[in-house]
């Protein structure tokens, strides 16, 4: 399938990810005290997957828990490796991760320089951008405390706002729209737009069909590691919902017909 | 759902692939040394934030060792009936700033990894060589700050000064080296054998005591075996040359500085690149497995 037309930022190929998770054996389930209370389970979280991203166009991957969307994600970021086929990339990718390479005994000021830095800005472009990123964070006096002082909505938006002062080729989106408070996260979604505009190419993660809606132009539907449907957004999330829909009643027959 | 047709003119900038083993190396330091500042950052980060709480801070870093130092005189005093003088004091408290740097430096890297550090393991690609560097960048500022306690000690001590001291710069970047090699490869032993991180520091005591930082190494260890581990280790040339360059050789005739550090010098840079090339090959796992 291809995502809208011009030349490719993102060609993924018949991708599969899978990975060993270790799990506890339930304890009725143990057969003796004596031998290892965990096994070993491998999990198929994306099954032989393909599309391209156009660059310049935001695409957004919708589906349940469980779906493969994360994993997908992940493995375009470089994060995890592929069981199987490949993806190609023209341009860096950037994983929008609030939060990351924070040290939260430090102060707000502190991680500003030390998050921008793990996501890969220079010295130079993080102090280009720190004032930038203090006042979109609006957090007052509390940039220069330690950030164990903070309330998570406060960390939130400071963590939010370092990981959208980067300029990346390639953004990568996985439900990071949620800090702070309702008007903050109006905030939040307007600066994503803004790197959406300003970034070549988008791939927007989130359980909310809506935002999605907003922010993509195309979307893909994952279901259990699996393409379900592709195309233009509002179709896909349209089908998406309707399919929840079903699901949904269908459970609470099924739980009504088990209860009698 | 329709297969991938695009076809490009333009090869692509990156390509993930499932193969396995090393990457292309000359990318792979390239792109880790992009992260040269953030190490240096994160190493500064990471010193500032150990003592944060406490009433004494920063001055922990020299206080540590420094007790750790003098616990190892009274205890040494004991098993061999009397607490020695002040030269004895200043030599294990010499020697075990050195070791607590050493060993510092493998258990803070091997901490990175495990630790997944602040998410950078599972929402980042980037090269997971730069988090152990960070830390090893750590101990050796951590050591160079225990050395100011040393200082007084040595004079103290009237250990005196020699043309040996000029070996200690090399020394530490041996040291740091070696530390480092280790860290690499212990930090993906405890990705697939969590009980490493539990071993290691007991590992690394029984380490210590076969090593000649709280014994001299003109002393003859007794049993022969025991005599002949101590001997094999690489930490013996390595606390023998530290131990020359703070005071001088021990004795006349004894081993010289400079045949220790080529020894030490050469297991530092195996444990390097066998470190680096296990933990570069393997490092894809760190994600899932953390």
């Amino acid at each position: 399938m291809i995502l809208q037309s011009g030349t490719d930022a993102i060609r993924v190929t018949d991708l599969s990810v899978s990975y060993s998770a270790v799990v506890e054996i339930p304890r009725h389930q143990r057969t003796s005290p004596f031998k290892k209370h965990t096994r070993k389970r491998d999990i198929e979280a994306v099954k032989d997957v393909s599309f391209n991203v156009k660059s310049g166009s935001a695409v957004g991957l919708v589906g349940g828990n469980g779906a493969g969307k994360s994993t997908l994600l992940k493995t375009i970021a470089g994060v995890l490796k592929p069981s199987q086929g490949q993806i190609d990339l023209w341009g860096r990718p950037h994983l929008l991760a609030p939060g990351m390479g924070f040290n939260r005994k430090l102060s707000g000021r502190e991680n500003v320089i030390l998050g921008g830095l793990a996501a890969g800005m220079s010295m130079d472009e993080v102090r280009d951008k720190q004032e930038s990123i203090i006042e979109f964070a609006d957090i007052g006096g509390f940039i220069d405390l330690p950030t164990t002082t903070y309330s998570s909505g406060m960390f939130g938006r400071l963590a939010f706002a370092v990981a959208t002062h980067v300029d990346p080729e390639i953004l990568l989106i996985d439900e990071a729209l949620s800090a702070g408070d309702a008007s903050f996260r109006s905030k939040a979604v307007q600066k994503v737009k803004d790197m959406c505009n300003e970034a070549q190419t988008i791939v927007v993660v989130s359980h909310s069909s809506s935002l999605v809606a907003e922010m993509a132009t195309e979307a893909i539907w994952l279901h259990q590691g699996q393409i379900r449907m592709t195309g233009e957004v509002n179709e896909v999330t349209a089908a998406y919902e309707d399919f929840q829909k079903t699901a949904k009643e269908r459970a609470q027959l099924d739980r009504m017909i088990a209860e009698g | 759902m329709d297969a991938a047709t695009t076809e490009d003119t333009n090869p692509p900038i990156s390509r993930r692939t499932t193969a396995l083993g090393l990457p292309p190396l000359g990318d792979y330091l390239s792109e880790a040394f992009r992260y040269r500042t953030f190490a240096w950052y994160w190493s500064k980060a990471d010193i500032k934030a150990r003592n944060f709480e406490t009433v004494l801070g920063r001055a922990w870093h020299v206080l540590n060792p420094l007790l750790f130092g003098v616990i190892y005189f009274i205890f040494v005093g004991i098993l061999a009936g009397g607490l020695g003088d002040a030269e004895r004091l200043a030599l294990i408290v010499g020697n075990l700033y050195v070791w607590m740097f050493f060993s510092g430096t493998i258990t803070t890297g091997v901490g990175t990894i495990q630790n997944a550090a602040a998410g950078l393991l599972s929402q980042s690609a980037i090269p997971r060589v730069v988090l152990p560097f960070a830390s090893a960048i750590s101990s050796v500022n951590l050591f160079l700050r225990s050395l100011i306690a040393y200082v007084p000690i040595h004079f103290l001590a009237q250990r005196g000064i020699h043309i040996e001291m000029l070996w200690i710069p090399v020394l530490i970047v041996i040291t740091s080296l070696f530390g480092f090699g280790l860290s690499l490869l212990f930090a993906v032993l405890n990705v697939y054998i969590r009980d490493i991180s539990r071993l290691l520091p007991h590992a690394l005591r029984l380490w210590l005591y076969l090593s000649p930082a709280i014994w001299e190494y003109t002393q003859v260890l007794g049993p022969s075996t025991l005599e002949m581990i101590a001997r094999w280790n690489p930490m013996f040339s390595g606390m023998t040359a530290w131990t020359i360059a703070f005071g001088g050789p021990l004795e006349a005739g004894g081993p010289s500085i400079v045949g220790q550090i080529g020894v030490f010098t050469a297991w530092a840079i195996g444990a390097v690149i066998v470190g680096f090339l296990i933990f570069v090959a393997r490092e894809d796992d760190f994600a899932v497995r953390n």
